[in-house]
């Protein structure tokens, strides 16, 4: 029973912060809102047995990504306060196409049969760090190691991506011409 | 192979080996006289061949032939090419051989004044003319025939059309390859006939009446195109336009008389349709009367000559509609040689004083004798003179003709002598004899090469008549001399004739000409049967052509281009779905997304 | 709680997600966005995992974690260059390659 009251508040909060960070005209509210749909979320993980991941969740999605988002507004925004102005373009058509995806969504997890089968009292055996840790080392190595060359390459992406080009023009000319290819010119 | 065959081979390979590396070494063919060489060559052994092809064929024996399989439709011969050598083919050869030879001497002289590069072209023409021409005396079937026969029309049409900077010229060698090629459908037609009905392109088959007249019927159009008979004779005036040895080989002695070769040789299938054979008599009378009138009128020397060879072509037509074979074979051989032989001496003629017009000339007998000496001998062949041998052909064809359709058609024969006669006699009066005119003060003979030719062809001119019994034997028939009631009265009709020009054109050309050539002249200058052809052609073949081209550019093009446009309609109309904005694709894939989730869930 | 339930949540904080999406006009609110969207997938893997057995459902969720992680970096500094070149960071700016 408490389960179930727990699950619903949780859902509620992630669904409610979700809205607003979709609505709310002002950019910073936005991201702290998505910080709080995202606790909420990892809430929702420790209740699905999920205790590392919520506490990665944590970590990395609201330490992390909701601190970057919250460092690029102030880095784009900063002459002119941190309103974000009328964003409403295709706002009927945009609540059309979310809702008939849901529906589409919904229709589809109806119709999977089974879905619920086993009742709680039979749920399987739930993992553990040291399963994630073994799977990781395990049988989903390869993943494992692509997905770290996929971060490093995102590190060094951005870095290049977003570098200040007028300020090294003698330094690195071997970087220079190695990056010249990938250069978008502004 | 028999050395008959092996006779045949030479003097088909011969040419075409002479021509072949004058048209792979330019070089040769520019400098002019090694052409000439080579191609004179090929010549001189395709005479030396078709002369011992013939007295071996004299010795008797039934035909040779060496064939391979040629065209094959679904793995099964359809024909063969190849070589035959019977009598037919033996005499034609000779005769052919013979005169291409005589003409490329004469060439030799008579185009002189050309640059190398142009005296070269000429040479290597001829050489492809003679080549053509006997691949289709040899020709063991008819499509092997056909095939020399088209091949005839593109090298003469070279020919023809050999001084092409000249638009008349050009002009003339058009208009005679569209009506040879016009009149050739009917060979076409005639063979696919043949071949549907018997299986083959042999003309021994033996054919329904029906069959037989409508494939003779249809060959028969091909030869009136061919061999310039009536109504499709125009072209033969015009291609005088060529050098005047051309029209000495193509139209006395080659080409035109290959119409004739196919009827002969195709002679059993004609032996089969009574309709066919009556039409050629009729026609071929017809048409040696209405040449011979035009011939009165002409002023043009060469034109003279090319209604007189429309005219005795129309006498051997006849002979062929009347049956004998043998009739119109030999007329053709000895017309060969004396018509030749008066291109020959007429193309002196106009080297010496630089013009076609015979009023131009005047005096000549006395500044070129042998020039004179020898066009005289072949105006007296053509006009019928017993002792030459145009008169025993005369006679032949004569004699086949008479009795037949009421005698009409013998009729017309015979007044055609006379006219014969009275046209040859005023050249020769008035071009031979008489005051020479300004420009033929200075005339004087040709050298060697321009002599020797008319000397050996007067001479066969003369003593061709002997040969009739060997000629006749050669193709089964005996032949028997006889100087009773017809050849005496054609024989008098052409000395009539010929005293008629004395009273007429003895002293020179005449201010004013007697009524009945006045008429004639009026009714010539009318141009009736070429203004006719020129109104079907622009009214008829012109709109059918204009409305063929309609449908193909507005209709055919028209749905091609289209689509097209279409398609790059279509694109236009698209194009604006691509915004360049990122929210927009956005939505498109969400909108996909969706889709394709529907689409899993309903499926 | 059942399976079809965490589903269904998930399947609601994908089309908030996709709303956001859809509508907003600047960059970084877009990306939050895509973050929602994310996170909504991630759920579906641990609902998974929780109810299926086994590591995988976690371990996915994991990687899908990193790989997030990865491009909300690369999206931010595109951010930052489309800052640079157009002095502002409305999504429909980038519109050098429109005809």
């Amino acid at each position: 029973m408490t389960e179930t009251i727990a699950f619903g508040i949780g859902s509620f909060v992630a669904l409610l912060s979700a809205v607003y960070v979709v609505r709310t005209a002002n950019l910073v509210h936005a991201a702290l809102w998505l910080g709080v749909t995202l606790l909420a979320t990892a809430g929702l993980y420790a209740m699905l047995g999920a205790s590392f991941l919520a506490g990665i969740q944590v970590l990395l999605y609201v330490g992390g990504v909701m601190t970057l988002m919250l460092f690029a507004v102030m880095i784009t925004r900063r002459h002119e306060g941190l309103v974000v102005p009328a964003d409403s373009t295709g706002r009927t058509r945009a609540a059309i196409a979310s809702v008939v995806l849901f529906g589409v969504l919904a229709a589809a997890i109806g119709a999977t049969p089974g879905l619920d089968a086993p009742a709680a009292a039979e749920l399987p055996a739930q993992a553990t760090t040291a399963d994630i840790g073994r799977a990781l080392v395990g049988q989903h190595v390869l993943a494992f190691e692509v997905v770290s060359f996929l971060l490093l390459a995102a590190v060094i992406g951005a870095i290049v991506i977003a570098r200040r080009r007028d300020q090294e023009p003698a330094a690195a000319p071997v970087a220079a011409r190695a990056t010249s290819a990938s250069e978008v010119t502004p | 192979m028999t050395p008959a065959l092996t006779y045949a081979a030479v003097s088909v390979g011969a040419p075409i080996l002479a021509a072949v590396v004058l048209a792979i070494v330019p070089g040769l063919r520019r400098r002019g006289a090694p052409a000439a060489f080579l191609c004179i060559l090929g010549s001189v052994a395709a005479f030396g061949a078709a002369v011992l092809m013939l007295l071996d064929r004299l010795g008797g024996g039934a035909a040779e032939v060496a064939s391979i399989p040629w065209l094959k439709s679904g793995g099964l011969p359809i024909a063969d090419i190849g070589l035959r050598a019977d009598g037919v083919s033996a005499s034609m050869l000779a005769v052919v051989t013979l005169v291409a030879l005589s003409v490329q001497v004469f060439s030799l002289g008579y185009m002189k004044s050309e640059e190398p590069p142009a005296f070269g072209r000429y040479f290597t023409y001829h050489a492809l003319f003679l080549f053509s021409m006997n691949v289709l005396v040899v020709a063991p079937n008819l499509l092997q025939l056909f095939a020399g026969w088209e091949l005839v029309g593109v090298t003469s049409y070279l020919l023809i059309g050999f001084y092409f900077k000249k638009p008349s010229a050009a002009r003339a060698a058009v208009k005679a390859f569209w009506v040879t090629k016009f009149a050739d459908m009917g060979l076409l037609f005639g063979l696919l006939v043949l071949y549907v009905a018997t299986g083959s392109f042999g003309w021994n088959a033996h054919l329904t009446p029906g069959i037989a007249t409508a494939v003779t019927l249809l060959f028969f159009f091909a030869v009136v195109g061919k061999s310039a008979q009536f109504p499709l004779h125009v072209w033969l005036p015009d291609a005088m336009e060529g050098p005047t040895p051309v029209s000495a080989l193509l139209h006395a002695a080659t080409m035109v008389a290959a119409g004739v070769y196919l009827v002969v040789r195709a002679n059993p299938l004609f032996e089969q349709s009574e309709t066919t054979r009556t039409v050629m008599l009729v026609l071929g009378a017809g048409t040696a009367l209405f040449a011979a009138l035009l011939a009165l009128v002409q002023t043009d020397i060469k034109k003279v000559l090319a209604y007189s060879t429309c005219s005795q072509l129309g006498y051997m037509v006849a002979a062929l509609g009347a049956g004998s074979m043998v009739g119109g074979f030999f007329h053709l051989t000895t017309h060969a040689f004396f018509k030749a032989l008066l291109f020959l001496a007429a193309g002196s003629a106009i080297h010496a004083v630089h013009s076609n017009e015979i009023g131009d000339m005047g005096g000549l007998a006395k500044k070129m004798p042998l020039t004179g000496g020898a066009f005289i001998i072949g105006a007296l062949a053509l006009a019928g003179v017993p002792g030459l041998s145009g008169f025993f052909s005369k006679d032949l064809v004569l004699e086949s003709v008479e009795g037949k359709l009421g005698s009409v058609p013998y009729a017309a024969l015979l007044a055609t002598a006379f006219l014969t006669a009275f046209y040859m006699g005023r050249v020769v009066f008035v071009a031979f004899y008489g005051k020479p005119s300004a420009k033929a003060a200075h005339a004087h003979e040709g050298d060697w090469s321009m002599r020797a030719p008319l000397v050996v062809l007067a001479a066969l001119t003369v003593v061709g008549g002997a040969f009739t019994g060997t000629f006749t034997k050669l193709h089964g028939e005996e032949w028997h001399v006889h100087f009773g009631g017809g050849p005496a009265i054609a024989a008098s009709l052409g000395l009539f004739g010929i005293g008629a020009a004395f009273v007429v054109y003895g002293r020179g050309p005449r201010a004013e000409a007697p009524a009945v050539i006045a008429f004639v002249d009026g009714v010539a200058r009318t141009r009736i049967v070429n203004r006719l052809y020129e109104g079907l052609f622009h009214n008829v073949a012109l709109v059918v052509a204009d409305s063929l081209a309609w449908v193909d550019r507005y209709i055919v093009d028209g749905l091609i281009n289209g689509l097209g446009y279409g398609v790059l309609e279509a694109g236009r109309r698209a194009r604006p779905i691509q915004t360049g904005l990122a929210p927009d694709y956005v939505l498109a894939v969400i909108v996909g997304a969706i889709g394709v989730g529907l689409w899993a869930v309903w499926s | 709680m059942m399976l079809s339930h965490c589903l269904l949540l998930a399947s609601a904080l994908f089309a908030v997600g996709v709303y956001g999406l859809l509508t907003r006009r600047q960059a970084v609110a877009v990306l939050l966005s895509i973050e929602l969207m994310a996170n909504a997938a991630n759920l579906c893997f641990i609902a998974f995992g929780h109810f299926r057995g086994g590591a995988t459902g976690q371990t996915f969720a994991l990687f899908s974690l990193a790989i997030t992680v990865a491009e909300v970096a690369i999206g931010l500094a595109l951010v930052i260059l489309l800052y640079r070149s157009h002095g502002d960071t409305k999504v429909d700016l980038a519109r050098e390659l429109r005809q």
